[in-house]
């Protein structure tokens, strides 16, 4: 873990457009806001040393402390991140219907961790007329609405922050993996503050490729499609090449080309496809619309899963060789490519 | 109780130079005053509208300088006196008129004062307005003291009748701003009729149309020359053009105004009496050239001493040149050949420095020891204080909104600045907000310009700022251009019910006059609804709310918008009268300098209200400062700071 102010973060990460918006340093202090997607400094802190420069997954994250600290194993450079086992999953008939992201595995996790109490509310990220929003939720009802990836980078852990300054405890993330690595290392207290209280209870990661600038999105969809007619969106696999986006009057295609023009500039320096600093890891199961990948991590993501199964929320099938094969290639994949950018960056200033 | 009133001729009081110069109008006989605020000038029309029912005088703050000049000048063409007041740079947006009116000529006496500003204590600019007389071709009159300020606005009045011209008089801070012993005249008996005639002909001046037009110019500019020529030679013999020293000086200093006062008081110090000559000169356009004449051919060196540009020096030397032979060659010192510094003020210790350059004197004001001693003392004793916002100023909330918002939106969005307590935005105690500053209502002029650049890539937000004075001064028709042209801007009004800078004079937005009688008043926010902006209202004091609706507004993108800010400001009666709040602080929840805080209001919001102990670690409220506005409770982020409504 690095030490730093808000300068150096703005000098490192926001000046040089590496933020990736996971809102890890957002509403910790007056001094880093969030608007419309973007993270912004609104004035300036002159602390030599913050929350905000040591939380922030793109200024030099400790993995071998993280390791330690949640699997008290060392970091090993497995694509996947270190884990108990890997299983196919969609949600069980007790969760009913909503609009889910493939098997709807997350919403299936995070209700049933609501109702028996594991977590007392949860940090997700809804949609408001099209803008993707962080979210506090506290009942099943509320994670329904939040259902379906937004796809756009959203400050969701500044949502976590207000809400752990508020008093909540015991709270279920779930994000990306730039957004879980903040959330990683502000559990371990880096600046050592006296009481700190960790308010997290359980992290669901999800898989991600790269994500989108919610503005960029917006004017790229601007005239095509309605924002606040969209009921859902997703990536077909290989060779579709489009972005698909799903609106209550119809089905939209981009190129997918039109697309990779507006990730952010700080996913290219992610090395982290598949959420490694999670109890639960989920993503889409290759050639199976209807199902998720899981990954389960930690002791208490494993009680959680078969808790849900035993009670009807999560229905478990197999997991590929040859799935394991391609997630391994994809991640590793990942991990290449931004082993390049990083180097790239850090050499020319 | 005035003093411009009670006291009586022979009495010896101090005055104030600007009640000076009221006091020698009300002597003169002036019946109608108008003017802008304007710092240094504003006391002459605030302290005459306190009194103008005694003295029967018509008063009038006006919306901006040009208009104040046709009000008075319409006094003068019936035939009543009249006076028009302004500092350096209301001249400037007078001169359209002025140009005209000096061609054509006054009736009654009619004077125009200008205080200036060198060393821009209180402008945003070191302008001067002596060139103006030059260029327009009227009189111009400098008092070198304050029993000068007084008796020469009498003279000028009498100047001003004898050519049927509008006169000059030049003030400086220094002049109007300081006081001095004045022995006051006689107030005359008040009553004059007003009469506009108007039967004449072209070329009458005194009862024809007042009217510039092409085909007799030739013959009213002729005419103008001659009122000139008619005013030089009365220079000649005027009283106000003074000559201490020897009959032939080693030195000869010329110089004029509070550039006077500085002279005297250096050639006492360096006791230069018996070898420097002073010639101080009231009459300073045109130069009497035969007054000239003596006094440059009894002396090899001149040294010409005044504020701000060299524009006596260039004219005694143009006029040396037409002398020629008659004083043969001489050495000039002034500002063009360095011995004086090009810009700022004047005082005793310049003064000081250009003698002995000159005469090569070995003077050493004070010991290098003390000079080592202050410097030392300085830091510590005397740390440099920033220009603040008052406690309570609405301003400063505002800023805070349109600062934040600004930084959230995250175009790199910005904000053209104006003139008013408001362009401290330029400093930390409005967050360095403002980004473009220039004269009274060209903070939306430029922005608008700023907002047609899309078609060239702009694609930064556009935002200006200006008061409600400013709003009435000069942003009207920039409004109306923004409108019309489609800009893309967004105008925020911070409307505190006043012009506050100056000392917290009326204008058209409020429902009274400048007498404090109930007055129709302009509502700023329709005015703009008719125009064609979109206008939203806020308070400045609901950060929150009103950061929502600066963030959606700015979403719009398009078009001309208004958001007014209104919360009166702190100085203002109903404001100074109660408090809207009593400020608590809990220091068990105050995280003063840790991450989550880091002083955030008394080192980034800095209400002089509030203070940093620094041996406890938290922050205190002064209770004598801090005016219960309860914006920092708003901002501050552990919640300790709190208002409790009172």
């Amino acid at each position: 873990m690095q030490m730093g102010g808000s300068k150096k973060l703005t000098e490192q990460v926001l000046a040089k457009d590496l933020c990736s918006a996971c809102g890890a340093c957002v509403d910790l202090c007056p001094y880093f806001k969030a608007y419309n997607g973007k993270v912004a400094k609104i004035f300036d802190c002159d602390l030599t040393q913050g929350r905000c420069y040591t939380l922030c997954p793109k200024t030099g994250v400790d993995f071998e402390q993280l390791s330690q600290n949640y699997f008290q194993q060392s970091y090993n450079e497995n694509p996947l991140g270190l884990y108990r086992r890997i299983t196919a999953a969609k949600a069980g008939e007790k969760l009913g219907t909503g609009q889910f992201q493939n098997g709807g595995a997350v919403s299936a996790l995070i209700t049933h961790a609501l109702k028996t109490g594991l977590v007392q509310g949860a940090a997700l990220t809804d949609s408001e007329g099209g803008n993707p929003v962080a979210r506090l939720v506290s009942t099943a009802g509320e994670v329904l609405e939040c259902a379906s990836t937004k796809y756009m980078a959203t400050p969701t852990i500044g949502c976590l922050n207000q809400a752990a300054r508020d008093g909540h405890r015991n709270l279920g993330v779930v994000g990306t993996a730039c957004q879980l690595t903040g959330v990683a290392q502000m559990r371990q207290n880096p600046l050592q503050k006296e009481g700190f209280e960790d308010p997290v209870g359980l992290t669901i990661g999800l898989f991600c490729t790269w994500s989108l600038d919610a503005r960029k999105f917006k004017d790229l969809l601007a005239g095509k499609v309605d924002m606040e007619t969209i009921i859902g969106m997703d990536v077909p696999p290989p060779p579709a090449e489009v972005f698909v986006i799903k609106t209550r009057k119809g089905t939209v295609k981009v190129p997918l080309n039109e697309i990779r023009a507006i990730v952010p500039k700080g996913c290219s320096v992610c090395p982290d496809m598949t959420a490694e600093w999670a109890d639960i890891s989920v993503g889409a199961l290759e050639g199976n619309p209807g199902w998720n990948t899981l990954i389960i991590r930690t002791e208490k993501g494993e009680q959680l899963v078969e808790k849900a199964v035993s009670e009807g929320y999560l229905v478990l099938d197999k997991f590929a060789a040859e799935s394991l094969e391609h997630l391994n290639l994809g991640a590793g994949n990942k991990k290449k490519r931004a082993a390049g950018n990083v180097a790239r960056e850090t050499q020319c200033h | 109780m005035s003093i411009l009133t009670d006291s009586h001729k022979g009495d010896r009081v101090l005055l104030m130079g600007n009640d000076a110069f009221a006091r020698g109008a009300l002597e003169a006989g002036v019946n109608v005053v108008s003017g802008y605020p304007g710092t240094p000038s504003s006391e002459i029309v605030e302290n005459l509208a306190k009194i103008a029912a005694k003295r029967r005088l018509y008063v009038e703050w006006s919306v901006n300088e040009k208009v104040a000049l046709e009000v008075a000048a319409a006094a003068s063409f019936a035939r009543l006196k009249s006076m028009v007041v302004m500092k350096h740079v209301g001249v400037n947006v007078a001169s359209d008129f002025l140009l005209h009116l000096s061609e054509y000529g006054t009736r009654g006496g009619m004077v125009l004062v200008s205080c200036e500003d060198p060393g821009a204590l209180s402008s945003t600019n070191e302008g001067e307005s002596r060139p103006y007389a030059k260029m327009m071709e009227f009189p111009l009159l400098e008092p070198g003291d304050f029993q000068e300020a007084k008796e020469m606005m009498k003279w000028a009045f009498e100047l001003s009748e004898a050519i049927n011209n509008i006169v000059m008089v030049r003030s400086v801070t220094r002049l109007s701003h300081a006081s001095g012993n004045v022995v006051l005249g006689e107030l005359p008996e008040t009553g004059s009729a007003a009469r506009f005639e108007y039967d004449g002909t072209f070329f009458d001046q005194m009862t024809g149309p007042v009217i510039t037009v092409p085909g007799i110019t030739d013959f009213l500019h002729q005419r103008q020359q001659g009122k000139l020529k008619k005013a030089t030679n009365l220079f000649e013999t005027s009283p106000f053009n003074t000559y201490d020293g020897p009959e032939n000086p080693e030195l000869l200093v010329i110089t004029s105004s509070a550039c006077n006062l500085y002279c005297r008081e250096a050639l006492s110090i360096l006791a230069l009496q018996d070898r420097v000559g002073l010639l101080k000169l009231g009459t300073t356009w045109p130069l009497p050239p035969r007054l000239l004449e003596k006094h440059l051919s009894r002396a090899e060196q001149i040294l010409v001493m005044e504020e701000v540009q060299p524009f006596m020096e260039d004219n005694i030397k143009a006029l040396a040149v037409e002398l020629g032979e008659k004083i043969r060659l001489k050495r000039f010192y002034g500002k063009k050949d360095g011995t004086l510094p090009t810009t700022n003020e004047l005082n005793p210790d310049r003064v000081i420095a250009a003698l002995t350059k000159i005469l090569d004197l070995d003077y050493q004001g004070s010991a290098q020891s003390y000079q080592d001693k202050a410097d030392a003392i300085m830091l510590k004793g005397a740390p440099t204080r920033d220009l603040t916002f008052c406690p309570g100023c609405p301003h400063r909330a505002s800023f805070w909104i349109i600062s934040s918002a600004l930084k959230m939106d995250n175009r790199k969005g910005f904000l053209c600045g104006d003139i008013g307590c408001y362009t401290l935005g330029i400093l930390p105690t409005g967050f360095n907000t403002i980004k473009t500053g220039h004269a009274m209502g060209s903070g939306l002029g430029v922005a608008g310009g700023f907002g047609k650049l899309g078609m060239f890539g702009m694609n930064q937000p556009v935002m200006a700022i200006c008061g409600d004075s400013t709003f009435f001064h000069a942003i009207i028709p920039a409004l109306i251009n923004a409108v019309h042209n489609q800009s893309d801007v967004i105008l925020v009004i911070v409307d505190n019910s006043g012009t506050a800078m100056t000392g917290f004079q009326p204008h058209p937005g409020l429902n009274r006059d400048t007498f404090g009688d109930p007055a129709p008043q302009v509502d700023i926010s329709k005015l703009c609804e008719t125009i064609g902006a979109k206008v939203e209202i806020c308070d400045p004091f609901d950060v929150e709310k009103t950061r929502q609706t600066l963030l959606s507004v700015m979403a719009e993108n398009k078009g001309v918008r208004v958001v007014v800010m209104r919360q009166s400001c702190a100085l203002s009666p109903e404001k100074k009268a109660g408090r809207m709040h009593e400020m608590v602080i809990d220091e068990t929840l105050c995280k003063g300098d840790n991450c989550g805080c880091a002083k955030l209001c008394t080192r980034v919001f800095k209400c002089p209200g509030l203070n940093w102990d620094e041996k406890n670690q938290v922050t205190r409220i002064d209770e004598v400062i801090c005016t219960g506005c309860g914006v920092c409770a708003s901002i501050c982020p552990a919640g300790a700071l709190q208002a409790k409504p009172v």
